[in-house]
């Protein structure tokens, strides 16, 4: 029977698939070894790969400077305040979500979900008891959502872009039909909204928040087993598998830190508008994306860093901020993002290819 | 198909049991399959309205079903195109905007192809993961039907049409259950019976194979995307004739839907298995179950909870995925039984 399969299967068994996993008796044990930097040293210099590499920084300077200089309206404390006060939350997302992009899973289409759901139970629990319990409990379905999107990755090797759209719907369509839609407002005097509304300087708290969030996950990345994992798991998953990773883990552990993210990106959005509505995170997944992309941190897995993505959520807000002064509505705003991430895909791209990699 | 067979009847089973076993084997349908005897049980049981008024239910699996199709000759290929969406969308903002009813037709569809050949432009040539680049399309193009629209819905300036091309034209049939059985037959002919089409899977199924074999990869690539932004085009036009008037936030609940009714259907996501057929069935349980959840007064975000559901144990149990799940397991388990060698 199975000889009669193999040799007329027009179908190879893919590498990741379970022929692998069977010849996986390697010792469990085994060390994972001092953790090599995997980078990609580059020694001609090529136009397109120092894009890749550097432009991100380049561009963000010289957009600011642009927008100071010909936008009327930017170069103000207030309007600087509300970019950060609107940068907040989506970085928060993108630099949790950027240890998924590391681990060449994509994205995490979720998020989107995951901001609603942590913003609706925050300020929705919140009335009704405290704010502790609900933290905790928009904690749990924030694991719960890591722990769901990562076993249908990690263990059961599904594609991440289809299993994460799958669970936004379900995700929104828990929260909907719980909320019936409605509208939650905390009230003038909680501790929530005084979060929102405190500014150190033209700095709203939340975005100091994404700053210290941005570093420890920084730290996460670079100086913990975890973090070289990811990026291992990224650049080739059978030899890191080979190497004794359980790989399962890595990738349950990318997609909860994404949660992670997503539900600190929900609060700090809760606390800014003092309201929450299943509705009010749309978009996030893809501005996270474009930031995360922007950034510079491949999509293709492997390299990437997360200040480089706090440096791309900066590009992408002063991007919409001056979109917004200059009048050009939602429709417009949607087109740049779309562009922005096919464009500075295709550079990474060309340039991989340029670099001969 | 009959080259497949050839090998098998020359092989040792050459009995009945024998080959329907082969055939089975290859077959991913059976997911869809069980769903779809399980949802028509149980909507036989609780609505058999679903069946008595079963031009209703027709005209959702139309609905579902048509862009799906078009999605099938683009994941036999490995690839995955998100943009259909907006896709649909766009097409129908292109159409409203013009007066002539033929003409708006032609360019809708023509823009479904342009669309099409973009994304397969950025897979082929730039060499960008399709997953990213029909994302940031997918992205990219609502905001073009924003802003094409003025972020209003556009009305049809031919209403009579858009009011004919909701009655039925044929018996019980609507021009919607018309176009879809005919797209069905189209696709079916052309992944079985065209040359071209058989080639799909090869593509599929192992890349550098196909490009091996002389087959031209890039140009197929192209088609299939071409055929995934044409189909859903149309299924804008017809969207935008059924409601007289064109919305530019049409399309939401397609992407899930459509991706639903193929992946439930057993087009695996790394390419190369599936079948038409199975699109249609996917489309098909899906349909009875959105009716018959709807006829029993269930609100749309539980039928999203649901759908979601549905799609996602479809996602996770697939061939792959269930091979990786049992060898880790037994990996595992021999890891825990097995002497620890020496180290």
């Amino acid at each position: 029977m199975s000889e009669n399969l193999a040799g007329r299967s027009v179908t190879p068994t893919t590498s990741d698939g379970g022929d692998g996993q069977q010849t996986a008796v390697t010792a469990p044990t085994a060390e994972a070894g001092p953790p090599a930097q995997v980078g990609i040293e580059q020694r001609d210099f090529h136009l397109l790969a120092w894009l890749a590499d550097r432009g991100i920084i380049v561009f963000t300077l010289a957009l600011v400077l642009l927008a100071a200089a010909f936008v009327d309206g930017f170069a103000s404390v207030d309007n600087i305040t509300d970019v950060f006060n609107r940068a907040a939350p989506i970085g928060i997302v993108a630099v949790g979500m950027t240890f998924v992009v590391i681990s060449a899973n994509y994205l995490d289409l979720s998020v989107v979900a995951q901001v609603a759901t942590a913003a609706v139970v925050l300020i929705g629990i919140s009335n009704e008891t405290n704010i502790p319990l609900a933290m905790l409990l928009a904690l749990g379905i924030a694991l719960v959502y890591g722990v769901v999107n990562g076993v249908a990755v990690g263990v059961f090797k599904a594609n991440a872009v289809i299993v994460t759209l799958a669970t936004t719907f379900m995700g929104l369509g828990i929260l909907r039909w719980a909320s019936g839609g409605s509208i939650y407002f905390g009230p003038e005097d909680s501790l929530i909204r005084s979060f929102g509304t405190t500014e150190i300087g033209p700095f709203p708290l939340s975005m100091i928040a994404l700053i210290v969030i941005a570093i420890a996950l920084h730290l996460v990345l670079t100086r913990t087993t975890f973090g070289f994992m990811v990026k291992s798991y990224g650049s080739n998953r059978e030899a890191t598998r080979l190497a004794g990773v359980n790989i399962s883990l890595v990738v349950i552990g990318a997609f909860i830190l994404s949660a992670l993210g997503a539900m600190i990106g929900g609060f700090v959005l809760a606390a800014f508008s003092n309201t929450a509505v299943s509705a009010m995170s749309d978009g996030f997944d893809f501005e996270a994306l474009a930031a995360i992309i922007v950034g510079g941190t491949s999509v293709f897995g492997g390299r990437g860093s997360v200040l480089r993505t706090l440096l791309g959520v900066v590009f992408v807000s002063v991007l919409t901020n001056i979109m917004v002064l200059s009048g050009l509505g939602f429709g417009y705003q949607q087109m740049a993002i779309g562009a922005l991430i096919v464009v500075a895909v295709s550079v990474d791209a060309l340039a991989r290819r340029a670099a001969g990699i | 198909m009959s080259d497949d067979q050839g090998l098998v009847l020359t092989s040792q089973r050459t009995d009945l049991i024998g080959r329907l076993r082969t055939t089975l084997a290859r077959r991913t349908e059976g997911r869809a399959l069980a769903l779809l005897v399980v949802v028509a049980i149980g909507a036989w049981i609780t609505e058999p309205v679903v069946f008595t008024s079963y031009d209703v239910t027709l005209g959702r699996i139309a609905l579902i079903g048509l862009v799906a199709l078009g999605l099938t000759a683009v994941i036999l290929m490995g690839e995955l195109d998100l943009s259909v969406a907006s896709t649909l969308a766009v097409a129908g903002v292109v159409m409203a905007s013009i007066d002539n009813l033929a003409i708006g037709i032609l360019a809708a569809l023509v823009v479904g192809l342009v669309i099409g050949a973009a994304n397969a432009f950025f897979v082929v040539v730039v060499g960008i993961n399709s997953f990213i680049a029909t994302l940031g399309m997918l992205f990219f193009l609502r905001g073009l039907g924003f802003v094409l629209s003025d972020e209003q819905p556009v009305r049809l300036s031919n209403i009579e049409a858009g009011i004919s091309f909701g009655k039925p034209l044929i018996g019980d049939f609507t021009p919607r259950m018309l176009i879809f059985i005919a797209t069905f037959i189209a696709m079916q002919i052309f992944m079985t019976r065209v040359r071209v089409g058989r080639e799909f899977y090869a593509v599929g199924g192992n890349r550098q194979a196909a490009y091996d074999a002389g087959i031209p990869v890039r140009r197929r690539i192209f088609t299939g995307f071409m055929i995934s932004g044409i189909v859903a085009a149309g299924a804008g036009a017809i969207n935008t004739l059924e409601r007289t008037a064109a919305d530019p936030t049409a399309g939401s609940t397609v992407l899930l839907s459509s991706f639903a009714a193929a992946i439930i259907g057993g087009i695996l996501l790394t390419g190369g298995r599936g079948s038409v057929f199975g699109t249609l069935l996917g489309a098909t349980s899906l349909g009875i179950l959105q009716v018959a959840l709807t006829l029993s007064a269930v609100q749309v975000d539980v039928q999203n909870i649901i759908i979601g559901f549905v799609l996602f144990v479809a996602v996770i149990t697939d061939p792959n995925s269930l091979r990786a799940v049992v060898g880790s397991a037994r990996s595992y388990l021999r890891a825990r039984t097995a002497p620890q060698p020496q180290s």
